[in-house]
């Protein structure tokens, strides 16, 4: 029944998208921007060194190649619904949040998959022709188990990212003009480059702090060298400590809106 | 077991508001230490609604009909007391009973915005799992029933408010629910728009036998739609009862409407009217009086013997005026 609920979203979100037909240029615009800057930063860098901290251009194209697929699919599924909640023009602010509690589904659920962005389809191209690339030049033969291990420690990067952007949303039950979610986004630009390459104490908040390197650099090293096991399992219990955080915190959001809104 | 489909007993909500004296540094003050204010929005409300009842909610801005509602519909948790609507207490939010009821916001919208509302009742079919030929049986009777079949392919954003407010409640029915709570469904419309969906929410109600809740500050609404209403004021109940008696309960005055015989009709009437009786229309041909509800048969009887009375009647005064003055008084 999820799924079927999920491809209903998908198809509404499609013919809304479609609504505004000028915004298809805009966003082209956008990801070819997006993609070109993060490029010509890495070729400036790497046409003077061969090297930052360890990482050559190869492993830091991967860390680039999964910032921009983890990007996209956050603006292909969970970002435009969490982002509709949030913020002065946000749902909870208008009243028409109302309208979400009384559906018969968890709310949590809903308010995650219902806006689907299919444009940024495009940007998980722009994403994956990245990640094929560095993994060309890093010159690697991708056996069995650092596939595996880079598509979970992918998958603990979306968890932990979900997790901060439903916890950032969530904050709007207190308070609908909090910036939380903006400076997460400043902040997750710089997970563009490798965590590494960051000096020691910028390095710690990026890692444990606000886990923006987490969500790039963990999967990307599972591409170049062969990652831990231990170092993946701490990784998923990490992404899923923090999901179930996120869920209270929004579960206690609830809450408080039904004991205060009006 | 009673036979009640709602059964609210002393339901109260209190707010806490955050409250703050105007200026830079009381707003500065307000982020160090945040000063609360205790609102009472409903006050020990108690009442039972049978199924398929329709009841009006009527009270001034602010008496806590919407509060209510958001209550009854499982959106805000009471500050005590209990309710059961169906079976099920409304903010515990289990699914089975969202399936059941349904709720109409008069100045919000659940349509998206940017595709045709059929697409809107396609997302909610799938949201409520309703089956495929029922949804489309459903939306063609309330369509056809509301001719609004045009309608349907246009984005929701270019619609009058009217065509929306059609689609609001279509959505609002596809799912067949037994509860319905119409908070001001008529809000902003014009007369023939109002008088159109006012038919269809009593055919509705008849068709489907759900039990209803509508808040209107239209008493044309109230009147048309509900045998039954429940006055609220300051959070606290007034009334509750038959429409028809509620000025003959609330109001403290009657009407008293009489023409004078022309040759004697000099000014002499007044000054044998008692000082306390207000005259709302002076003219000798069509004399109507405000009286205290205890002295009109007295004073009938006292103007038929002295004065050259033509014709005369006695009647409440419109349901509107008594609503206006009891809206006004703190306390009845």
């Amino acid at each position: 029944m999820h799924l079927r609920l999920i491809r209903t979203f998908i198809s509404a979100s499609a013919q809304e998208e479609a609504a505004y037909r000028a915004n298809f240029f805009i966003s082209l615009l956008h990801s070819l921007l997006n993609f070109a800057t993060g490029l010509l930063g890495l070729g400036i860098v790497y046409g003077q060194v061969q090297t930052i901290q360890g990482w050559d251009y190869a492993s830091a194209l991967a860390v680039l190649g999964v910032y921009l697929t983890i990007s996209a699919l956050r603006g292909l599924m969970m970002g435009p619904s969490l982002d509709s909640l949030a913020g002065m023009d946000g749902e909870v602010w208008r009243g028409a949040f109302d309208f979400t509690l009384l559906r018969p589904v968890r709310t949590q659920f809903l308010v995650s998959v219902r806006k689907w962005r299919l444009f940024a389809l495009f940007d998980l191209l722009l994403g994956l022709l990245v990640l094929g690339t560095a993994v060309a030049r890093l010159q690697v033969t991708l056996s069995l188990y650092p596939l595996a291990a880079f598509l979970l420690a992918l998958a603990a990067g979306l968890l932990v990212l979900y997790a901060i952007l439903l916890a950032t949303a969530s904050l709007v039950f207190w308070d609908p003009g909090l910036m939380v979610g903006w400076v997460f986004n400043s902040v997750f630009q710089m997970a563009r480059y490798p965590v590494g390459m960051y000096p020691g104490w910028l390095r710690l908040i990026l890692t444990w702090i606000i886990p923006v390197g987490f969500i790039t650099t963990v999967p990307a090293a599972a591409l170049s060298e062969n990652l831990a096991w231990p170092l993946l399992a701490g990784g998923l219990a990490f992404a899923l400590a923090l999901f179930l955080a996120a869920s209270l915190l929004f579960r206690a959001g609830l809450r408080r809106y039904a004991s205060a809104s009006s | 077991m009673s036979d009640a489909h709602i059964d609210v007993q002393n339901l109260s909500k209190t707010y806490r508001v955050p409250q703050r004296q105007s200026g830079l540094g009381a707003a500065l003050r307000s982020l160090v230490q945040r000063e609360y204010l205790e609102v009472t929005a409903v006050t020990s409300l108690s009442f039972t609604i049978r199924p398929g009842e329709m009841v009006g909610f009527i009270g001034p801005n602010g008496a806590g009909k919407t509060t209510t509602l958001k209550m009854l519909a499982g959106l805000l948790h009471p500050t005590s007391g209990t309710a059961v609507v169906a079976g099920y207490t409304p903010w515990e939010r289990r699914p089975e009973y969202l399936r059941r009821i349904s709720m109409v916001l008069g100045n919000k919208s659940q349509m998206l915005w940017d595709i045709p509302p059929l697409d809107t009742f396609h997302v909610l079919g799938e949201i409520y799992s309703i089956d495929k030929r029922e949804l489309q049986s459903t939306l063609d009777e309330l369509t056809a029933i509301l001719d609004m079949e045009e309608l349907l392919t246009k984005p929701v954003r270019n619609l009058s408010l009217g065509e929306r407010m059609k689609c609001e409640l279509v959505a609002a029915l596809l799912h067949r629910p037994s509860v319905l709570f119409l908070d001001e469904p008529t809000l902003g419309l014009d007369v023939s728009m109002q008088r159109r969906l006012r038919e269809f929410i009593a055919d509705t109600n008849r068709r489907t036998g759900a039990t209803m809740i509508l808040t209107s500050h239209y008493m044309a609404d109230v009147a048309e739609l509900c045998p039954r209403v429940i006055l609220i004021h300051h959070g606290r109940l007034l009334y509750d009862g038959l429409l028809g008696q509620l000025s003959e309960q609330l109001a403290p005055f009657k009407l008293i409407r009489l023409a004078l015989d022309r040759e004697n009709s000099s000014s002499e009437w007044r000054d044998r009217l008692p000082e306390d009786t207000a005259v709302l229309n002076p003219d000798p041909a069509n004399l109507t009086l405000r009286v205290p509800r205890r002295e009109t048969s007295a004073l009938t009887a006292h103007l038929l013997n002295t004065l050259p009375v033509v014709d005369l009647s006695v009647e409440n005064p419109p349901l509107e005026a008594v609503i206006d003055q009891i809206y006004q008084e703190a306390a009845v």
